[in-house]
């Protein structure tokens, strides 16, 4: 055991001490790529779109006509475009979500939530072309001869059935890419709602129910309340996705840069005007004018994504 | 009256149970839809030209070999990129930065990030690397991914790290062990199962995607890459899954729509595929 | 000792003989930010032997701990002011390596924490980091240490497998193992037996006893009665303040400060 005196150890710095300050500069240095990719991103669609709000201003906002011949480039058809298809695809697909959401955490027979909870989660992360290409293929059709032509057949004339339902019966049209994102948004958005739903406290929600309340009072009064702020932001997340979505919509949206009219009636967002002009963009005012919209497109999203994480870090329960 | 009241209650609760039912079973129907066409129409595809022939001619048999060797490369070039940058900055924020007022930015820089639109990433990459260097490039296509990579790496990264309990990072330390050998041989280690859910996470995120790349990687009919080419034609346009996709479904030619069904299926495989290891390894070592 | 702490506190402590104290902490200030922690601390650690550290939570004992290694440096915003002799040497001066400090004093947690990797390696780890050994040099000192740690018997035949999946006592005494391997002069060990059960808890401290012969070894502990099996020295701390150091037996038997007298007895704390 002499073998272990201390005195004998002769202390140096242990191996690698040198590298230390090194490795640190290196992990700060990818932590600031991070902003640096950012700071880029916004710098070179500021940059880039920069002659086109240049020269069209204010109009480039309002001005529906979108015309590369003429390089006259008003964005206002994408940008409501946009909106109204995202908001849409919202509104159908949050009934659904929640619905899905409430069943997996209230309905469901414990055999089958955990296979119903994880293909939601699985279909969440099925790339958005699939969707597009069934959209393309396959919905739009029927959606054209069992809804569509019915529907525009029936309408009396000048009627507001009318007016919503004008437009070319091909399937291509705003309600369809409406719903397709909402196909594509709601398993992502019930299954964050869910697990909003499974962070409320057992206990509570089984006073709840031990007080004689029904599930949908349950619902109403204890889990809602509970991640009322949360759920927003998580719906806003929903949102943001819906916005910045290209594949699922390029292929069904028409591609008409007016203002939409109808429900039937042809329309583009700002990612399918960008998906399909940008490679084959005629000149340098055309260019600036779709990384112009890349740049509207950012603003939206940032704002709504930095709403909505905002939000779902609200709800504290300590 | 209170007899009114509890049927009130019990048929608004009754409606409620039925819409819930209701929903899921649309929401579930409708997926099944997609995945039963998914099946139905690509599948029949499914031979050995598919793995074998690359982007056919008008008229003659094809397959999609370039399209998937592409997309491996692309993906293989995004996560190279995306595992760098991302451990290092998750590893960043978790030991150095914690909550300094730099990571807090960072942390909401990566939020952003993490659901910027892919179109953006695609257009503002083509920016960088495609219009300078006068061409549309393999290698433009990987970094691309790897952006869309990056924050959902380093996101993970720093939340495994955070899991591991605070006396592990402390005793590595107490043994005179210098911070960064600590971390590589000890927290590394410690939450390499997570980490490694992160990447196949943003595996599955990324294959899939194909808005950033049309502006970038473009697509190819042919074979692009060579080992004796220069760059091994990672300067070139280089073929992928959801570029041929794109530009198959777009075609009134039959046998390319059956190549762009067959394709989806695969893409929509091999998503499924990484997501299921993504969970099967966390279940499977959770950091307690 | 200033005329303030003497009013409000009354303190005692016995000095010892200057050859026999391997580590001397003197009027020592620790700051958690604002917070004051450590309100002038003078502790004298005796040369291979076992001081105990004890008092109420959030005393400051643990706190005194983390300074004898510097591991608070982990943190920033945490600051010690005063002096830590190691042999005569002021350890909180900037220009010590801390890395070097924390060979020469080694720490074991509250909650075993063994690496993610085999037991073997465990105990090499540090090793590795010092010193070239080669691998029957390496072996040999594996092998002492876990024998030290009283764990060898135990191990034996799987030191290729995980230190993950030993029970927590083993995981404990792999810890000490992992500690002593780099050869440490002082053992600094926190609440080491509060996660153990009874039996586990008994193993340690025959450990601890026994290691007393080659390191000097520095315990803070909530059992007063695991610090009368295996102490020497004990200091009493309470709200930041020694109240009162001196060796075990008189301090259990005879203390000296009301406050000790009180916790002893198990009047509060």
């Amino acid at each position: 055991m002499t073998t272990l005196s201390t005195d004998v150890v002769v202390r140096r710095p242990p191996k690698g001490a040198a590298l230390d300050p090194f490795f640190k500069i290196l992990c700060f240095t990818a932590a600031t790529t991070l902003l640096a990719a950012l700071t880029g991103i916004v710098v070179t669609l500021a940059v880039g779109g920069w002659p086109a709000f240049h020269k069209f201003g204010l109009n480039f906002f309002t001005n529906t006509n979108w015309n590369p011949v003429t390089e006259e480039f008003g964005a206002a058809g994408p940008i409501v475009g946009t909106l109204v298809t995202a908001i849409m695809a919202l509104i159908f697909a949050l009934p659904l979500a929640f619905g899905v959401a409430v069943f997996l955490v209230e309905f469901c027979p414990p055999i089958l939530r955990r296979p119903i909870g994880i293909a939601v989660e699985l279909l969440a992360g099925i790339p958005s072309i699939v969707y597009g290409m069934w959209g393309l293929f396959v919905f739009a059709p029927f959606f054209a001869q069992y809804i569509e032509l019915p529907l525009m057949a029936a309408a009396p004339p000048g009627s507001i059935w009318e007016t919503l339902t004008t437009g070319v019966p091909n399937g291509d049209n705003i309600l369809t890419a409406s719903i397709i994102l909402a196909i594509m948004i709601l398993p992502y958005m019930a299954a964050v709602l869910r697990e909003l739903f499974l962070t409320v406290p057992v206990q509570l929600r089984e006073s709840g129910y031990g007080m004689g309340s029904t599930t949908l009072e349950v619902i109403t009064s204890i889990t809602l309340p509970y991640v009322r702020r949360s759920a927003v932001g998580a719906v806003m997340l929903g949102l943001g996705r819906a916005l910045g979505e290209t594949m699922a919509v390029t292929f069904i949206i028409g591609n008409s840069h007016d203002l939409p009219k109808s429900l039937f009636g042809a329309g583009s967002t700002i990612a399918s005007t960008i998906a399909n002009e940008f490679n084959e963009a005629t000149g340098e005012m055309h260019t600036a004018s779709l990384i112009a919209l890349g740049l509207v497109l950012f603003m939206i999203t940032f704002a709504v994504l930095a709403l909505a994480r905002a939000l779902l870090g609200a709800d504290k329960h300590s | 009256m209170s007899t009114f009241r509890r049927t009130r209650r019990t048929i608004a609760n009754v409606s409620f149970t039925v819409f819930c039912y209701l929903t899921t079973l649309v929401a579930l129907t409708a997926l099944a839809l997609i995945f039963w066409t998914l099946f139905s129409k690509g599948a029949g595809g499914l031979n050995a030209n598919i793995f074998l022939k690359v982007t056919p001619a008008a008229g003659s048999v094809g397959g999609l070999a370039n399209a998937i060797v592409g997309s491996i490369v692309l993906c293989f070039l995004g996560m190279v990129f995306a595992i760098a940058v991302g451990v290092m900055a998750g590893t960043w924020l978790a030991e150095y930065g914690r909550n300094s007022l730099y990571a807090q930015l960072v942390r909401f820089v990566n939020d952003i990030l993490l659901s910027a639109p892919s179109v953006l990433v695609g257009l503002v990459i083509a920016g960088w690397l495609v219009a300078p260097f006068h061409g549309f490039s393999a290698f433009a296509g990987g970094v691309a991914l790897g952006l869309i990579a990056v924050p959902i790496i380093t996101r993970t990264t720093e939340d495994v790290l955070n899991l591991q309990p605070t006396a592990l990072r402390e005793s590595g330390v107490a043994l005179g062990t210098p911070k960064w050998t600590a971390i590589r041989l000890i927290m590394w280690k410690a939450a390499g199962s997570g980490i490694l859910t992160g990447g196949l996470l943003a595996f599955a995120r990324i294959s899939g995607e194909t808005a950033p790349l049309l502006f970038t990687s473009l697509g190819n009919t042919n074979f692009s890459l060579g080992f004796n080419k220069p760059w091994f034609g990672l300067n070139q346009p280089l073929a992928s899954l959801p570029s041929a996709i794109f530009s198959f479904a777009a075609t009134p030619a039959d046998d390319l729509v059956r190549l762009a069904w067959t394709a989806a299926l695969l893409l929509a495989v091999a998503v499924l595929a990484a997501n299921i290891g993504a969970r099967f390894l966390t279940r499977e070592r959770r950091p307690s | 000792m200033n005329a303030m702490t003497a009013e409000t506190y009354e303190q005692f402590a016995v000095e010892l003989p200057g050859d026999q104290i391997k580590m001397h902490v003197k009027n020592l200030e620790f700051f958690y930010g604002k917070h004051k922690a450590l309100h002038g601390v003078t502790l004298p650690i005796l040369n291979k032997g076992v001081t105990a550290l004890i008092g109420p939570s959030g005393c400051g004992k643990s706190t005194l701990l983390r300074v004898m290694n510097r591991i608070y440096g982990l943190y920033p915003g945490q600051k010690a002011v005063g002096e830590v002799l190691l042999d005569g040497e002021n350890i909180l001066d900037h220009k010590v390596d801390v890395a070097t400090l924390r060979s020469r004093v080694g720490m074991v947690f509250q909650k075993p924490t063994p690496f993610p990797m085999s037991i073997y390696d465990n105990v090499a780890f540090g090793v590795r980091l010092y010193e070239g050994l080669s691998k029957s040099e390496m072996d040999v000192r594996v092998e002492e240490s876990l024998r030290k740690a009283a764990l060898w018997d135990e191990v034996k035949d799987k030191l290729k497998q995980s230190g993950l999946g030993l029970s927590g006592g083993q995981q404990q005494r792999l810890c000490v193992a992992r500690g002593i391997a780099v050869r440490p002069e002082v053992l600094l060990l926190d609440e080491p037996a509060s996660a153990l059960d009874p039996l586990s808890t008994a193993k340690l401290e025959e450990t601890i006893v026994e290691l007393k012969k080659e390191y000097t070894i520095v315990i803070v502990t909530h059992n007063l009665q695991q610090a009368t099996r295996v102490s020497d020295n004990t200091g009493f701390m309470f709200l930041g303040r020694l109240i009162e150091f001196g060796p075990t037996v008189d301090l259990f038997t005879a203390p000296r400060a009301k406050r000790t007298a009180d916790y002893i007895g198990g009047r509060f704390g």
